[in-house]
């Protein structure tokens, strides 16, 4: 085999080919644990809200401007998730509009106003009230998990009910394939252009935020390459029984929280960091309502993005609506109800100020393998399976 | 080997522009109301298909018999044993 061959085959592998959930997990683990050690912990629903509060504020909903967008931390991981998905699909020319049939985008309003709902009870979505959560030792994780649970049997309910009666066909894809290539080395321009602005900044924030826009980007390629999906870990036990996805979110999972501990263990974050007052009701009822909705989307708050980055136009109208409820219920729960200091929604508990750093990794650890045990024994024995 | 490009299916299925789960989960559903020996050809868009409906097909005991890139979607082929 010459030098160009070996080559070729390495490119193929790492932009052409699908990686495996474990692969996918574990890369997104490290991201995650890079970016929390550099800036900040990872999450999707801020930034997903100050786009929303844009959208409010031109209206004339909001009357004060909310920070830009360039320069609000949260909003520039969104950015570095879609540009790093963007390259991804891209080079292995995945990406083209595609547009679903009627019943898809009706299904697509309603779920993104159920996932603005839902992720502004629980302070987060899938990422901030579940994965960053439990990685950041908060019991909301843990409540948002049962939530979720409950919440996409709900979902997968609807979704048996949905295709005995319907049949919705008449979608198109406008195939962008031959200049997928070209697109993909506009994307990488873009990125490298972005980084080396931030980081050439005179602003305080600019090295930080460029660091995160391009571990951001990090994550949104692993996530589309493996199409990891936290939708598909929960759906697919009651579905199809299907355990693969499930065992890489939770290895993922696992390895976060544990490289996240020892980041807090060593001081370079607050303890409090994406604890939220939101245990248990926030979380659980949060859970529940966004469990249900991320089923009859198609995509969580992170698989939505990365679907958006593909040119599914289905999760790129789930997104607006997601945005912008979750832009309004925040602006009444924050500044006119102000549940968060009445705590009607609940406190804020951080594990190991009740455990101990090692009780509360050992019980979280615990909770997780027992899930990854419980899904692997239901691919064998479909003892969970409401599927077709 | 099955020659795809000439194959008569006794189904065909449009997925074009449905996200995941749907195509899969509409896949199923034919294939169930399909009898055995008979062919499904599914139309889909979404990138995750191609190595969900393989997977499926082995998981649920279908015989998958490949797929054609066409210009805009992509052509899969599935026997009901």
């Amino acid at each position: 085999m010459s030098l160009k061959d070996s080559l070729k085959e390495l490119y193929q592998s790492i932009f052409k080919a699908h990686y495996s959930p474990i692969a996918g997990g574990i890369l997104l683990a490290l991201f995650v644990i890079l970016l929390e050690m550099w800036y900040r912990p990872w999450g999707i629903v801020g930034g997903l809200r100050n786009w929303g509060e844009w959208i409010l504020y031109g209206i004339g909903f909001l009357e004060e401007a909310p920070p830009h967008p360039l320069w609000f931390s949260s909003s520039v991981l969104n950015i570095g998730l879609i540009l790093g998905a963007f390259i991804s699909a891209t080079m292995a020319q995945e990406f083209g509009l595609r547009i679903p049939p009627k019943l898809e985008i009706i299904k697509g309003i309603v779920a993104g106003i159920l996932m603005g709902i839902g992720s502004a009870l629980a302070q987060g979505c899938n990422i901030g009230g579940f994965y960053m959560a439990i990685a950041n030792l908060s019991a909301s994780g843990i409540a948002m998990m049962v939530g979720l649970i409950a919440g996409v049997f709900i979902g997968v309910k609807y979704l048996l009910w949905e295709i005995e009666r319907f049949a919705s066909t008449g979608g198109v894809e406008i195939s962008t394939k031959k200049i997928n290539p070209i697109l993909g080395i506009v994307g990488l321009i873009v990125l490298f252009a972005g980084v080396s602005c931030y980081f050439g900044s005179e602003r305080e924030e600019g090295a930080l935020l460029g660091g995160a826009l391009l571990i951001t980007a990090g994550i949104g390629f692993v996530m589309h390459r493996s199409r990891f999906c936290i939708v598909n870990s929960f759906r697919e036990p009651f579905l199809s029984g299907e355990a693969s996805m499930a065992r890489g979110v939770a290895i993922s999972i696992l390895i976060a929280t544990l490289g996240i501990m020892f980041i807090k263990l060593a001081g370079i974050r607050e303890p409090m960091t994406y604890v939220t007052p939101t245990f248990v009701w926030g979380a659980l009822i949060g859970g529940v309502i966004f469990g249900a909705a991320m089923v009859v989307a198609g995509g969580c708050g992170s698989g939505s993005l990365w679907r958006v980055a593909e040119g599914q136009v289905k999760l790129m109208i789930v997104v607006v609506f997601f945005a912008l409820t979750n832009a309004i219920l925040r602006y009444y729960l924050d500044n006119v109800w102000e549940v968060w200091d009445k705590g009607w929604l609940g406190t804020a508990v951080y594990l190991p100020d009740l455990l101990g750093y090692a009780g509360a990794f050992i019980l979280l650890a615990v909770i997780i393998l027992l899930w990854y045990i419980i899904v692997d024994w239901n691919e064998k024995t479909e003892k969970f399976v409401i599927g077709l | 080997m099955v020659d795809l490009s000439t194959i008569k299916a006794d189904e065909v299925l449009d997925c074009k522009g449905l996200s995941c789960p749907m195509p899969m989960l509409k896949t199923k559903k034919a294939l169930q109301k399909l009898s055995s020996g008979q062919i499904l050809e599914v139309l889909g868009t979404d990138p995750g298909s191609k190595n969900d409906i393989p997977k499926m097909c082995e998981k649920e005991g279908y015989e998958f018999l490949g797929m054609i890139d066409e210009p805009g979607y992509t052509r899969f082929f599935i026997r009901k044993k």
